[in-house]
């Protein structure tokens, strides 16, 4: 679903990621990979091959849409450095072309070296592009007339209809300047937002976006 | 005879019961056994006086310690401390060189080393510490010349995990020890032999039964409002008839007050302060969640005989006596027979006396129970306890238990718990998928796995990562509960915990009620709730979950049978003065007897409800509403939102529900029930919520160090997506299966769901289509708690749910879709 952000056009992508087409900047927040291996480091039995799905819907994301750039909102690798990290520089070093950003999120505590290894480059905190300006934990303050696009939260709607019938579904989630990601990995979960008037709501059903 | 029992008891000037000297004969003989005794009347030194002259026997004369002869194993800390209260005054009284000591979750460290040094001659423990102890290095050593384990309240713990603890504690503790003798003390229940084979063991050479035989007289009162409420609303009526209590309470020297819930009491406790002033200082509050000083000092007060009334929860269910108690009133449902004459038996402990119970109904509905139980009461029907069987989370847990300590071998203990009930039937290729699981994380070995919880060097299975070692001490145990936080005064002052969730809820300056005051939070810091009190009238009152328990077969038994009673028009305190109730259910739509069925179909603007009545409790209700869902899904999709209680269930759809005569039949036959059962719990949650607790024991939901939650933050994940991750990865776990099993055993009751179908198969049902609401559709219509079932596709349920969105939208301009009263 294509909608208007700030200037820019942006597409909502139901594989919960963001794409900027005309930058053809591939945006994802809250990875989290590497999840399971840093449980199964700790004794705690998480299926071997539970973060398989994400790196093949990484590939289909960076195929489909042949990105230049690809930027990570944040809590990219879940914890301290396990053997998981050899998949993600597997995954890096397939798209020699592509240049990869991290914004460091809470998770993102790996030393310098590993992600320098990769050439992948590491903001601190924002960046900024046009009237969007990127972050990991939304902003307390958005500059007037700019969107802060951001992840963390891991933003989640619950619908309810006749019949006392509901639905959980992971979102996009836009209030006034704040635009917030869904989580991309497979190993989180979900945040229950308000529904206000205020709010929009993407609500991400397989293969598709719905505005609530 | 034994001597030291003789002096003692002429010491105290009692009588010793035939029971009581039945015992200390059988364990002078050398017998392991159970004792079938009812609290308060002398069950603890029926068998005291036998490990006592045990003892003797053994070492008189003998300068040099026994080390631990006896470990006496209770269900709750503050029977531990009754325990050695008790036993400590036989040592003290006798001058015996015997020494007791207590050991449990809140035995300080400094105490635990000091025993270590020199252990005593006994120890009062709880299941969960034992394990405990089998995780330090050389446990072996200490139980070494250990002769009694004494298991106390058996019945309370047969039928849980903890119980399946007790199982293979005891299974170690025979390896150690092959003439270890066992005695388990139990009250009254449906398969008190299977109790008693289950805690010796499969072949128990040496085993006998005492039975105390001790009847006791139960007079059970039903409180019975002013004015009958026709529509009854589960928990609406209670309160109103706290006033009607007061005059009991008058007229009683001290009197218990059982809810079934921790909420439910601070909210009696509340309103009795505020209808009768005069209660505050000889009042007081009891359940879980207050802190250890606070119960203390209510329990002691009890026993002087100080209080009045005490509002409390199953935390007063067990073992410590109150002499001064003679009156207990039961608020709601106490869900099955057994249970609430064991509560009748807090009340009258003197020999001969009378036990006196009132029962307050909660709703309209429920004073039938009343009826009920006195039916059930007499004769006898008396429920059974259902023991868990293949718990493989406990056994994982058990497992690494003895890797943190001294290791284990895979033969050995494999030979070992196969001779417990639990674990009977476990085969080895079972036994090898848990092992496989604590060394490899699973059945796949892949290349860089850097799994290693438990390492296997020449045969030992081994835990070496300390902090593996450390995490899994820490979480030994098979209560599992949800994250907690302490509530403290900003003094200092504990006050006791309540779940996260629950704070997290409310902001810095909000007012709640807890431990019976009205509190204001001022901040949340470290899982800490710093509070204030507050003169505030108004407050949230905490909701804790769990105490969801069904009504037990015997009885939703008697109470079909009241129902027909009250169909055919019998006399009877209660139906007679729910009569106008019954015929307004009767003027709507119908009064079934115990051979029809009756169902009715509704429409109202929440969409098509169909409610059934069969009576059969709320577990089975979930599991038929699952069923009848899932063959009426065949028919086509449909989404249903299901409700129940222990009278009947509901399942709402936003479409209509097909009821033709020939269908009826077909949606509660006996046919096809197996696969069916199968297929509706796929579609239901209950299997996930089984695997909460699963998840907690096997040791995959970390809660944290205790004061160090923020370290083990990255180690956080609900079992919520641990179950969705094995389901999607490696759907044939043990665990998982597991889960699934005890849907069958405990939540559907699958037993007594079968029987249930049965039954019904040989009723006539009687369909009727009422313009409104009844009597008994509407309690269950009004209840908020709801399992869903639906075999929509996701993208159909969402357009759906849109459409209904859109259309409220421009009615009401309100986008909650919240439903509304």
């Amino acid at each position: 679903m294509e909608i208007v952000l700030g200037n820019a056009v942006v597409e909502l992508l139901s594989q919960r990621a963001l794409f900027l087409p005309q930058d053809r900047i591939l945006v994802i927040a809250d990875l989290h990979l590497g999840k399971g291996m840093h449980f199964r480091k700790a004794g705690i039995f998480m299926p071997r091959d539970s973060g398989d799905r994400d790196y093949a819907v990484l590939h289909e994301l960076m195929q489909r849409y042949r990105p230049r750039q690809v930027w990570f909102l944040g809590d990219l690798f879940h914890s301290a450095h396990n053997s998981d990290w050899l998949l993600f520089e597997a995954f890096i070093l397939t798209y020699p072309d592509v240049r990869f950003v991290l914004i460091r999120g809470n998770h993102d505590i790996l030393a310098p070296e590993h992600y320098a290894a990769l050439s992948l480059d590491v903001v601190p905190e924002r960046l900024e592009l046009d009237d969007l300006v990127f972050s990991h934990e939304p902003l307390e303050h958005v500059a007037p007339g700019k969107i802060n696009v951001a992840g963390h939260i891991h933003p989640g709607c619950l619908l309810r209809g006749l019949g006392r019938q509901s639905v959980r579904l992971p979102c996009f989630y836009l209030y006034e300047q704040v635009f917030l990601l869904p989580a991309f990995g497979a190993l989180t979960g979900l945040y229950m937002m308000e529904r206000t008037k205020r709010a929009s709501i993407f609500a991400i059903l397989p293969g598709r976006i719905v505005l609530l | 005879m034994n001597k030291w029992a003789e002096d003692w008891f002429e010491f105290k000037g009692w009588t010793s019961y035939p029971f009581q000297r039945n015992t200390w004969k059988a364990i002078a003989g050398g017998y392991s056994g159970l004792l079938n005794a009812p609290t308060g009347c002398g069950k603890t030194y029926a068998i005291w006086f036998g490990v006592l002259a045990d003892h003797q026997k053994r070492y008189e004369g003998k300068k040099k310690a026994s080390g631990l002869h006896c470990l006496w194993i209770t269900p709750l800390r503050a029977l531990s401390k009754e325990i050695l209260n008790a036993t400590t005054t036989v040592s003290e009284d006798l001058d015996l060189p015997y020494r007791i000591g207590l050991r449990t979750g809140d035995t300080p460290a400094a105490e635990r080393a000091r025993q270590k040094r020199q252990w005593p001659e006994a120890l009062v423990t709880t299941p969960e510490s034992v394990h405990i102890m089998m995780s330090q290095k050389g446990y072996a050593d200490a139980f070494r010349n250990l002769q009694f384990v004494i298991i106390d309240e058996w019945h309370e713990l047969l039928g849980t995990k903890r119980g399946v603890l007790v199982e293979l504690a005891l299974s170690m503790l025979k390896r150690i020890n092959p003439a270890l003798k066992i005695w388990g003390i139990s009250a009254t229940i449906g398969n008190i032999d299977e109790a008693r084979n289950i805690l010796l063991g499969m072949e128990h050479p040496h085993a006998t039964m005492i039975r105390a035989n001790i009847q006791k007289k139960t007079l059970i009162e039903t409180v019975l409002p002013d004015t009958l409420e026709k529509f009854p609303w589960a928990g609406h009526l209670g309160i109103r008839l706290a006033g009607k209590i007061l005059p009991i309470i008058d007229a009683s020297r001290s009197t218990l007050i059982f809810t079934n819930t921790r909420s439910q009491a601070e909210i009696w406790y509340q309103h009795l302060l505020q209808v009768h002033p005069d209660l505050a200082g000889v009042m007081a509050l009891h359940h879980g969640s207050l802190g250890e000083e606070i119960r203390q000092w209510v329990e002691e007060a009890l026993h002087q005989g100080i209080l009045k009334a005490v509002v409390c929860t199953s935390s007063l269910d067990l073992g410590v006596d109150f002499r001064p108690v003679d009156t207990v009133i039961q608020v709601g449902s106490a869900k099955g027979v057994a249970r609430f004459l064991q509560r009748a038996g807090r009340s009258g402990h003197h020999p001969g006396a009378t036990s006196r119970i009132y029962f307050v109904p909660t709703h309209s509905l429920e004073i039938m129970e009343g009826s009920a139980l006195r039916y059930a009461a007499k004769h006898q029907m008396i429920e059974s306890r259902l023991p868990y069987i293949r718990s493989f989370d406990v056994l994982i847990q058990f497992m690494v238990t003895l890797a943190v300590s001294d290791g284990f071998r895979a033969d050995e203990l494999f030979e070992q718990i196969t001779q417990t009930h639990c674990y009977a039937s476990v085969t080895r290729e079972e036994f090898d998928e848990c092992l496989l699981m604590i060394t490899r994380g699973g059945r796949m070995l892949e290349a860089y796995d850097e799994f290693h919880k438990v390492v296997v060097e020449d045969g030992l299975y081994k835990v070496i990562d300390r902090r593996i070692a450390m995490r899994h001490r820490l979480s030994i145990g098979a209560i599992v509960s949800d994250v907690m936080m302490q509530v403290k005064f900003l003094g200092g002052k504990y006050l006791g915990s309540i779940e996260e969730w629950f704070i997290s809820r409310l902001q810095p300056g909000d007012n709640f009620w807890f431990a019976g005051r009205n509190l204001e939070l001022i901040r949340v810091k470290d899982m800490q709730a710093i509070v204030k009190a507050s003169n505030k009238k108004k407050g949230v009152v905490p909701s804790w979950m769990g105490g969801r328990l069904p009504l037990s077969s015997y009885l939703t038994g008697a109470l079909r049978h009241k129902l027909n009673e009250a169909q055919q028009g019998v006399a009877d305190r209660e139906l007679d003065f729910l009569k106008p109730l019954f015929e307004e259910q009767k003027r709507r739509s119908y009064l079934p007897g115990e051979q029809e069925l009756l169902i009715e179909k509704i429409w109202t603007k929440e969409g098509c409800h169909l409610f059934v009545y069969p009576f059969e409790g709320k577990f089975v209700h979930e599991g038929m509403a699952a069923i009848i869902a899932y063959r009426l899904g065949r028919i086509r999709p449909f989404s249903f939102s299901m409700a129940m209680n222990d009278y009947g269930f509901e399942l709402l759809s936003d479409q209509d529900i097909p009821v033709e005569d020939a269908l009826l039949q077909e949606l509660f036959s006996t046919d096809n029930l197996s696969a069916d059962i199968a297929g509706s719990i796929n579609t239901t949650e209950m299997a996930r919520r089984k695997f909460r607790d699963i998840a907690g024991i096997a040791g995959l939901v970390f809660q944290g160090y205790p004061g160090k939650q923020v370290k083990a933050r990255h180690l956080q994940a609900n079992s919520g997506l641990f179950f969705k991750v094995f389901q999607d990865y490696d759907p044939n776990n043990l665990l998982l299966r597991e889960a699934y099993e005890e849907v069958y055993d405990f939540q559907l009751e699958i037993v007594r769901m079968r029987q249930a179908f049965e039954r019904i198969s040989t009723h006539e049902v009687i369909l009727k289509q009422p313009e409104q609401l009844t009597p008994f559709a509407f309690p269950i219509f009004a209840e908020v708690f709801r399992e869903k079932f639906s075999n929509e596709s996701l993208e159909d349920r969402m357009n759906k749910i849109k459409a209904q969105l859109e259309q409220e939208d421009s009615k009401h301009g309100d986008r909650t879709g919240k439903r509304r009263r």
